[in-house]
């Protein structure tokens, strides 16, 4: 465009926007969270692909918002053929696992390394469909590269943190992220990624000294998990290149503490509103059963007790499904957009003409992940 | 979702002249500046020239930004996009588009969801209930022994682990144990293979392994008045080794879990559901097999010309009376007390010679004392 020529060598740095609305987001949670109860759950994949649709179309980035165009049929169709996969894995490991448990017995275990290879794979693959159905100006974004390839490095670094106690995962992240940015492309811009292991060690070494700490001391952990998380978001960021488009990211540690506080405090009132909630359908079964208090909440009484179970099973789902939409809310939308509010977008005029490749990739990833209930980013 | 045209305003070009319209063709990420021409097709031009022509009945709207009305088309190429920030023309031609929203999903789709999940679930509850146990049935004898044998060691190297194999051997307390085992084995009219042991753990159980091994603990037959008690016991798990139980339950248990697990998919929270459901209803197939492997006990002890009441005893004795700690629907065996009853209503006065005599008896009971 003509602007372009206008503007100096080096542009300043151009903020992300987030242009959707809080309540807007609500009520798209609070809704799938009661159709998946209605649904036994089947109705996850249109909830994930509404979600997704809503923080995508919502991230404006220099004026023009991104697109998802990934619909919950192809989410479905991929679970389909990962079942269509799973399965046979499921009973040729069992006979597997029969086999080695002759030899020694519980010898099974290291054939649990299989399903860490095929969850990396999922993981891969499942960011694939993400990516291809992630489109900005008209042109998508995609990505090649090998699912296996990429299970074999995650697995190899993951044996090699184990090892090191966790010390070694910055530099397991880097060299993962290089693999999947140097995959990954904008049309024809390719990316890469910049951030080194030693540069996320020296932001977080010290997280990782207080991370036993943490284990033990309750209020220490949500501290220690969200400065980590704000730390890896940070370098992460940093690290993204298309071509000659480069992120940056000003985000400070403390960003994200905050929310795992709200998350934790919201925990803590669904709980007690729980157990309120179960105190109240005991008295009332206790009233209805027409036995006096004391004999009813005999253990062998009260377990016994078919309307004082069925209002407790209940209530226990209402209390699951608000989580459910807690952690959708402050862990998924709040920190997206807290993620957005700390980027900046360096030479975005190389992005200004870019030409559209790559092909669409299947949801067949995002099947096996949900199957084998790994996630990946 | 509806789109909502507020005065907010994404773009560039947010001062009082109109907004540009921006188009996007779908081959590159150039931002055209275009003007709309409303004839008998939407003209799309760029400097006076036209660079695109959309059928009004192919535009379908494609997820925008509120404040943006981002549309697409259908005979255009997949990811061509045409961006209207100006309130008056995305009025205008949302007027003139009539069929703009048929391609938004979930639209009249979720009754749809709701429908085949309820489906889904009717065919899965329908499968645990009647489809398993029937696959069960029909698929154990086709279990080769071999493969059976195998699980049967595998399991066995466990128990191993979990026990303590410490197998009780005095010799005249092996030689009763055996000759009570072959008594009823012959009877029962199972083969050879069937291997038996005292196991020395001061638990008070008895139980059968996929291949045909059973194992005694000391700590049942400590509690033991007489032989017929633990005959009945013995009887009760050749009933399960007769009938493959395990085989059979473990065809039932993977196949349940599979498709419970299936059914709760993700909801936060499934793992108690999935547990819950899948307790109740494999505690009611396992309470059948355990009435069956009764009834096999009970007829093998008739056949014997002996009680099956002292066997019911012995259980009354080790769990006394169960109904009011469990929740019936919840246990995988029949409450003891029921099956005392049973048991005492199949009550005769023995008509065959006892199983052991009383210098057996004690041997038997001395097995685990590794002196003599």
């Amino acid at each position: 465009m003509d602007q372009i020529s206008l503007v100096p060598r080096h542009p300043p740095p151009l903020p992300l926007a987030f242009s959707g609305d809080r309540k807007e987001f609500f009520h798209l949670v609070v809704r799938g969270a009661g159709l998946e109860l209605i649904t036994v759950g089947f109705y996850r994949f249109w909830l994930a692909t509404d979600i997704r649709r809503h923080l995508w179309s919502n991230t404006v980035i220099d004026g023009d918002a991104a697109e998802y165009t990934g619909r919950a049929k192809e989410l479905l169709i991929g679970f389909l053929f990962a079942l269509a996969i799973i399965v046979p894995v499921y009973l040729a490991y069992f006979v597997a696992s029969l086999q080695a448990e002759r030899i020694k017995a519980f010898a099974s275990f290291p054939l649990l390394a299989f399903f860490y290879l095929f969850g990396q794979f999922a993981i891969y693959r499942a960011r694939r469909y993400r990516l291809t159905r992630t489109v900005w100006r008209g042109v998508r974004f995609w990505m090649d590269g090998s699912g296996w390839s990429y299970a074999a490095r995650a697995a190899l670094w993951a044996v090699l943190v184990g090892l090191t106690l966790g010390l070694l995962l910055p530099w397991r992240d880097a060299a993962l992220e290089r693999y999947k940015m140097r995959h990954s492309y904008y049309g024809d811009l390719q990316g890469s990624f910049e951030g080194s292991g030693w540069e996320f060690f020296k932001r977080g070494w010290w997280l990782w000294l207080l991370a036993p700490f943490a284990l033990y001391i309750f209020p220490l952990a949500p501290f220690v998990y969200g400065a980590f998380k704000a730390v890896e978001w940070r370098w992460w960021i940093s690290g993204i290149r298309f071509g000659g488009v480069s992120l940056g990211s000003t985000m400070p540690r403390g960003a994200l503490i905050g929310l795992y506080w709200k998350v934790i405090g919201w925990i803590v009132l669904l709980a007690l509103a729980f157990v309120a909630y179960l105190a109240l359908s005991a008295g009332l079964a206790a009233s209805m059963s027409g036995m006096p208090l004391k004999q009813f909440f005999a253990p062998q009484v009260v377990s016994k007790n078919i309307p004082f179970l069925v209002f407790v099973g209940v209530g226990y789902l209402g209390f699951a499904l608000a989580i459910n939409v807690v952690l959708r809310l402050y862990l998924l939308r709040d920190v997206w957009v807290r993620v957005l509010a700390s980027t900046s977008v360096h030479g975005i005029e190389a992005a200004a003409n870019v030409s559209a490749r790559g092909d669409l990739a299947t949801a067949l990833g995002e099947g096996i992940a949900d199957g084998l209930d790994v996630a990946g980013f | 979702m509806r789109v909502q045209f507020d005065a907010m305003n994404n773009g560039p070009g947010q001062d009082a002249s109109p907004r540009p319209i921006v188009y996007f063709d779908g081959m590159s990420s150039r931002r055209r500046a275009v003007v709309l021409g409303f004839a008998d097709q939407l003209q799309i031009n760029e400097d006076e020239q036209a660079i695109a022509a959309w059928s009004y009945a192919d535009i379908r709207r494609a997820d925008s930004p509120s404040g943006t009305l981002r549309l697409t088309c259908l005979t255009a190429p997949a990811l061509a996009r045409l961006e209207i920030r100006d309130a008056n023309v995305a009025a205008e031609l949302t007027a003139c588009c009539t069929r703009l929203d048929e391609n938004i999903p979930g639209r009249g789709g979720i009754a749809k969801i709701i429908g085949w999940s309820l489906a889904a679930t009717v065919s899965i509850v329908v499968m645990v209930l009647f489809g398993v146990p029937l696959a069960a049935d029909r698929l154990t004898p086709m279990v080769p022994q071999a493969l059976e044998r195998r699980l049967g060691e595998a399991s066995d190297g466990q128990v191993s682990v979990v026990f303590g194999k410490q197998v009780c051997n005095n010799a005249a307390g092996q030689r009763a144990f055996a000759k009570l085992v072959n008594t009823l084995r012959e009877t029962a009219g199972l083969d050879t293979a069937v291997q038996t042991a005292v196991l020395s753990s001061p638990i008070p159980n008895a139980f059968a392994l996929p291949g045909g091994k059973v194992y005694l603990f000391r700590g049942l037959l400590a509690k033991a008045e007489n032989a017929d008690e633990i005959a009945g016991i013995l009887a009760h798990e050749l009933g399960h080794l007769k009938h493959r139980d395990n085989m059979r339950e473990l065809i039932y248990n993977g196949g349940t879990s599979f498709l419970i697990g299936l059914l709760f998919g993700d909801i936060t929270g499934s793992g108690a559901l999935i547990f819950t459901s899948r307790s109740l209803v494999t505690a009611s197939y396992s309470r059948d097999a355990e009435q069956n492997a009764d009834s096999f006990a009970i007829d093998l002890m008739h056949k014997l010309g002996r009680s099956p009441k002292p066997m019911g005893e012995l259980m009354f004795r080790v769990t006394g009376k169960e109904g009011d700690r469990s929740i019936s629907i919840l246990a995988s065996h029949p409450l003891t007390e029921d099956r005392l009853a049973r048991m005492s209503n199949e009550d005769q006065p023995p008509s065959g010679p006892p199983l052991l005599t009383a210098e057996e008896w004690t041997s038997l009971k001395a097995i685990c004392n590794s002196k003599s």
